[in-house]
């Protein structure tokens, strides 16, 4: 196995990719297949999995945005996904706390559109636990930058309260960022800006003037583009 | 007399309370004033020990290029003048500062060089914002000064960056020329006025900003002539600029910044900031402008380290006079 785990680790990435670029399509109203003909249609299934996993809540974006409807396929693919790559139980790691917290938004985002009546699993811990203290705003918002799967609307939850609680650190995170021309971070904290302006709350930057920049400057990966795609529409639905 | 316990535990509880609080806050005082207190005092030693390459030619009668010697001996003109000033300094270094100011004033022949200067070149502005230094610490010339008036009367004032007419309405504040400007146009020309996206900067800009706040506070004399919006924008905005020209070890862009931070009306003196500067200082009093090796060569040295040791001077002295007076 000289070859194999970078293989499928590229694959992984390009097959999740090919998802989000879907998951945008659908944000700009385009035709998209559903989520169950993408799976059926790939040939490796544990591949399509791991990349569900991977855009996790996101793929629930343009539900959460835009109004579509959900496909109860849809759930069982997600549940399918946790199988084939089983949830973080005890979270130890800050890597392994970033995992639970993105499934967790993975699990509520559905249960919001699948059955609202129902209760939340519990978020996986504490926002402190995995955001640190807003004091050290550098590390706090690239934690926050990582949690950006979290920024969808009617997701809520402690770390959507925290981050909610702290407009001048996010601020300063999305300008660290951006002067360090760090653009994975810049648009995945732009979300974040954008879900702050839709609840209206106060900040002291401009989340328009934001996601224009970056739009012309960050660049256009299938990634950065989802991230771009949210933040617009978060931003038009404000 | 009774005693009631439930009292005494909750006024000591509460005792400890605010004792643990200000310990805080007096440790990160005191590590402030450390680091101001060392990074000023051993960078002036250093700009007195080599201000002799400093100096100009033996015999030069023209200044040559503006910013060869001429201007840096303005600049330690102006830190003299601003230990003098704030009067925070140990008596040695007050001592070292009143000679520095002296060899300046001496290199300048007692300002006839600025004279004969303003005297060819009637619209430069440059002669009254080096002699503003020295006029700072009571020094003057009668014949400079009549022609300074007479240009503030004239007032053909030549298209310069905004920020540098601010330098040129506090020179003429300073030395008491001319009317009174329009402060607030001055102030909202500059970039910092305009309170852009505080993404919207560069290197130079930084500059730029740090400038603009430098002349508006007379260099944090008059921090409350900060209109607060602009105080507001610069304590929000300020820890991420020291923090990114931090990361790239752009030392003299620092070292102004943290100036900044020591002219607003609420002063911003992050210990953990002034620690990464100080401890970047070399053991006799060098501050390097950048991350960039430093010559083994004592005039290219000086030539290359003059102005961060100037900005260190007094950044560490407005930084200590806050610190002690509010």
């Amino acid at each position: 196995m000289t070859t194999g785990g970078r293989v499928a680790e590229t694959s992984l990435a390009g097959a999740a990719d090919v998802l989000a670029g879907q998951v945008v399509d659908a944000l700009r109203g385009r035709e998209r297949p559903g989520l169950v003909a993408h799976v059926d249609a790939c040939g490796d299934r544990t591949l399509v999995l791991g990349a569900v996993r991977l855009v996790g809540s996101d793929l629930f974006a343009p539900h959460l945005l835009t109004g579509h409807l959900l496909d109860p396929g849809d759930v069982e693919v997600v549940s399918d996904s946790f199988a084939c790559f089983p949830v973080v139980r005890a979270p130890a790691s800050h890597e392994q706390h970033v995992t639970a917290w993105r499934d967790w938004a993975t699990a509520t985002a559905l249960l919001r559109l699948a059955d609202p009546g129902e209760a939340d699993p519990g978020p996986p811990g504490d926002a402190d636990t995995v955001l640190g203290d807003p004091v050290e705003w550098q590390t706090w918002s690239v934690h926050v930058a990582q949690l950006a799967p979290l920024a969808l609307p009617g997701l809520g939850g402690p770390v959507v309260d925290a981050v909610f609680g702290q407009p001048l650190a996010l601020a300063r995170g999305v300008t660290r960022s951006l002067l360090r021309r760090d653009h994975a971070t810049s648009v995945r904290l732009a979300r974040w800006t954008a879900l702050l302006h839709h609840d209206r709350i106060d900040q002291p930057l401009d989340p328009h003037l934001l996601a224009e920049h970056l739009r012309l400057y960050a660049g256009t990966s299938a990634r950065t583009a989802l991230d771009l795609a949210i933040t617009r529409r978060l931003l038009e639905a404000a | 007399m009774t005693t009631d316990p439930h009292a005494t535990t909750n006024h000591r509880a509460t005792t400890d309370f605010h004792a643990t609080t200000d310990s805080h806050a007096t440790a990160a005082h005191h590590t402030t004033t450390h680091h101001a207190h060392r990074l000023a005092t051993a960078a002036l030693d250093w700009l007195h020990t080599h201000r002799h390459l400093g100096a100009f030619p033996p015999g030069a009668t023209e200044i040559g290029d503006p910013d060869r010697v001429y201007k840096p001996l303005g600049e330690t003109a102006l830190a003299a003048s601003l230990v003098l000033r704030e009067g925070v300094a140990g008596p040695a270094s007050l001592a070292r500062a009143r000679e520095l100011l002296d060899f300046t004033w001496s290199e300048f022949r007692a300002g006839d060089l600025l004279y004969e200067r303003q005297l060819r070149h009637w619209l430069l502005t440059d002669p009254l914002e080096t002699y503003a230094h020295f006029a700072r610490a009571g020094l003057r010339h009668d014949r400079l000064h009549a022609l300074l008036e007479h240009s503030a009367a004239v007032g053909s004032a030549t298209e310069v960056l905004p920020n540098r007419a601010l330098a040129v309405a506090n020179a003429r504040r300073t030395t008491g020329i001319g009317a009174a400007p329009d402060w607030t146009a001055l102030t909202r020309a500059t970039w910092l006025g305009g309170t852009p996206e505080p993404w919207a900067i560069d290197w130079t800009t930084g500059y730029s900003l740090t400038h603009t706040v430098f002349h508006l506070t007379d260099w944090g004399a008059r921090p409350h002539d900060l209109p607060p919006d602009l105080a507001d924008y610069l304590t929000a905005w300020l820890p991420v600029w020291i923090d990114v020209w931090t990361e790239v070890a752009q030392w003299d862009l620092v070292g102004e910044l943290l100036i900044v931070g020591a002219c607003l009306p609420e002063p911003h003196l992050d210990p953990a900031e002034w620690q990464v500067l100080a401890s970047v200082q070399h053991d006799d009093g060098l501050v390097p402008r950048d991350g960039d090796p430093v010559s083994d060569d004592p005039a290219t040295r000086f030539a290359d380290h003059q102005h961060p040791a100037v900005v260190a001077v007094i950044a560490g002295t407005l930084a200590l006079s806050r610190l002690l007076t509010g």
